[in-house]
């Protein structure tokens, strides 16, 4: 029987997918761990499809070429933009290609657990419902925080935050799957980020030629909170000629703006538990997401929050692969039973 | 052995969150949790299906064993009849109690009878044949319009609580009858119109918002004393209270509307730009507000004859932030108080 009960499992692949703004992670019971930046793009015409060579491009090939493709971020705000056939088919697309990075085995199942952004509502559940079934047998839902906590174990008294590109989603685990009270998204995340520290430079360096993509990757390279030693400077053209410049100031401007709100939402969802319970979760937050890399965002946010009493902040240790990670456990986790009817 | 019982409870935590993600995942697709294919023991298949037909048995003959089951007066009258005409038809509210309801005129209505706002409709100014006003640099304001509108509904639509939609999608001409009857018909509850304005004489940039409503506030006060002047209301008159409860609501609500886009456009323009002017408030007898019978704004978040604003308005930055300090305003005004942290944020210019 255990046999029979083996060679079942051996005929499935459980994979977690982590649907991200930014970037996109798949972690397979095979041991692959892959990721693609979320951008699809498609040739324009039959020469683009001449010079890139292939009909669809992702991530950072995609962007290579980007003058030659109509790019699609599809998940620019965290959600698919339902009834946007564009983005429904990039979601697809990433989707596919993430799954064919995880190689399966012909004949292989495809049991799927995919992470999206906490704040997604039904409608939004449903297109990624839509977009993945093609590609998997069987396949569950959640929010990515969750799937974090789900995989560091943190199932009882814990507060994640995961600070992506598009939001930041908080979720409170106690014991049970976080209800939509446990779980809050707010605005203000990497895009934010970046588009301060755009208007910071294009303030401070009118006649400099910048373009988003330049001014994520600053980003990116260099973020920073309270203080770092060294200058920072960067090479931008003015009038075609390379010039270095000095963007340390606007850099820290810009990933402090996102401060605020961040501990403003911690503190008001923990607060709405009893004493007992918010001594415990404010002992145990973690930081997860592209914004926990930012030099010196756990020591900064374990300050602040320590004013309303003790606390400890810790960053996930992969963050990259955190969601993906969390989702795939869940996947292994989940009785038979329960993949059944989905 | 002691160091079993946290890995038990672990486990039942473990249990429950994952049957947790299966229902919720059910949920999503339209499926009850219940509707899960359980084996079910064979025997208790039979004493199911026996109690079944026992009951049908009883159901089938009301008076079996002399058991009254449903009273006369029910049995009766049809199932539909007993569902839309309750027995008692006195009003529920009486007459004083309208009192009370139109003179508080510190509580908003809506509020009062817990409304809801579902659908949004955002009109971008002008369209087609209809440039609107044109800048010197060849800007046309249902260029400008249609864009911010479009991110405007973007931001609106990541909350998920909204159904956001636009009388206009492309560069078309649409007269504002049509635009009134498409609020009519898609039943919004909000109604926002964006323009540009343009002053050629004052080389100043300003922003003003609009609402449709009557001359003074007095009015509107003046209208609810007169409603309740009357000690004693008929039924007969119930519907003409609800019309006037109807135009009150319209009222506090557009200004409502009107004050919190206002002051959330200019105190996060005026960051940007110090030189910009804030011409406040303003009732107007637009056609497409008075057409409306839902709060409805015409917001002029800009003015296209100012030519450095000209030139911010053609980068995507500003036209995104105009969107987002338009979106703060709807949410500030739609929280009442309960302030979320972007709206706040951007209302303090922070």
């Amino acid at each position: 029987m255990k046999q029979k009960e083996t060679q079942k499992e051996d005929n499935i692949l459980f994979v977690g997918i982590d649907l991200g703004t930014s970037r996109s992670s798949i972690s397979a019971s095979n041991n692959t761990r892959e990721w693609v930046e979320s951008y699809v793009g498609w040739p324009k015409d039959f020469i683009s499809l001449q010079v890139v060579g292939k009909p669809v491009l992702f991530g950072s090939e995609a962007l290579k070429n980007r003058l030659s493709l109509d790019m699609c971020r599809p998940l620019e705000h965290g959600v698919i933009k339902e009834g946007i056939e564009k983005s429904e088919e990039a979601v697809k697309e990433i989707i596919k290609h993430l799954i064919e990075l995880a190689k399966p085995a012909p004949e292989q199942k495809i049991h799927a657990v995919v992470g999206v952004p906490a704040d997604t509502l039904k409608v939004n559940k449903l297109a990624i419902r839509k977009a993945v079934s093609e590609f998997a047998h069987s396949l569950m839902v959640v929010s990515e925080p969750f799937a974090v906590a789900y995989g560091m174990n943190l199932l009882n008294n814990a507060l994640v935050i995961d600070i992506g590109a598009g939001t930041t989603d908080f979720c409170i685990m106690h014991g049970t799957i976080p209800s939509e009270e446990d779980q809050k998204t707010i605005l203000t995340a990497g895009d934010y980020i970046d588009e301060q520290l755009y208007s910071y430079l294009t303030e401070k360096y009118p006649n400099s030629k910048f373009n988003k993509n330049m001014v994520r990757q600053f980003k990116e390279q260099y973020s920073f909170v309270r203080e770092t030693p060294g200058d920072i400077c960067v090479e931008i053209p003015v009038d075609g000629k390379p010039v270095m410049h000095d963007i340390k100031n606007e850099i820290k401007r810009a990933c402090e703006s996102i401060l605020p709100a961040i501990i403003e939402t911690t503190t008001e969802m923990i607060a709405r538990f009893d004493p007992e319970f918010q001594v415990k979760i404010k002992n145990n937050i973690v930081l997860a997401g592209g914004g926990s890399l930012i030099n010196g965002i756990r020591e900064y946010l374990q300050d602040a929050l320590k004013e309303y009493g003790p606390c400890n902040v810790r960053c996930v240790e992969d963050p990259l692969f955190a969601g993906s990670n969390g989702a795939l456990k869940l996947a292994q986790d989940m009785p038979t039973k329960y993949w059944e009817p989905l | 052995m002691l160091s079993m019982i946290p890995k038990k409870r672990e486990l039942r935590v473990k249990e429950t969150i994952l049957r947790g993600v299966y229902e919720d995942n059910l949920r999503i697709i339209g499926k009850q949790p219940d509707t899960i294919t359980w084996k079910i023991p064979f025997f208790l298949k039979r004493m199911f299906l026996f109690f079944s037909i026992a009951l049908l048995t009883i159901l089938g003959h009301g008076n079996y064993l002399n058991l009254t089951l449903f009273p006369e007066s029910q049995m009766t009258a049809s199932p539909v009849t007993q569902k839309y005409y309750p027995q008692s038809v006195e009003p529920t509210i009486s007459p004083l109690e309208y009192k009370a309801l139109l003179s508080s005129h510190g509580i908003p209505l809506s509020r009062m009878f817990g409304l809801e706002v579902k659908t949004i409709m955002i009109d971008p100014g002008h369209g087609g044949s209809d440039s609107g006003t044109t800048g010197k640099m060849g800007t046309k304001e249902k260029d400008i319009t249609l864009d911010i509108a479009k991110r405007l509904r973007e931001q609106l639509k990541k909350y998920g609580h909204f159904n956001v939609l636009m009388t206009r999608e492309q560069d078309i001409t649409l007269p504002l009858n049509q635009r009134v009857e498409l609020a009519r018909s898609s039943r919004a509850d909000l109604f926002i119109s964006i323009h540009l304005n343009y002053l050629p004489s004052k080389p100043i940039n300003i922003i003003e918002t609009y609402y449709f409503g009557p001359s003074s506030d007095a009015k509107t006060l003046k209208l609810a004393e007169q409603e309740n002047a009357g000690s004693q209301y008929g039924l007969s008159d119930f519907k003409e209270i609800i019309e006037k409860i109807g135009e009150t609501l319209k009222l506090q609500e557009s200004k409502g509307l009107a004050a919190s886009i206002q002051k959330n456009l200019f105190l996060n323009s005026k960051k940007q730009n110090g030189n910009i002017h804030n011409f406040g408030i303003k009732r107007a007898p637009f056609v497409v507000l008075l057409g409306v019978d839902v709060p409805a704004v015409l917001a002029e978040v800009s003015c296209l004859s100012n030519k450095e604003e000209e030139i911010e308005l053609n980068t995507e930055s500003h036209r995104e932030n105009i969107a987002r300090y338009l979106k703060a305003g709807i949410l500030d005004y739609l929280n009442k108080g309960e302030v979320s942290y972007e709206a706040k944020r951007d209302a303090e210019g922070r």
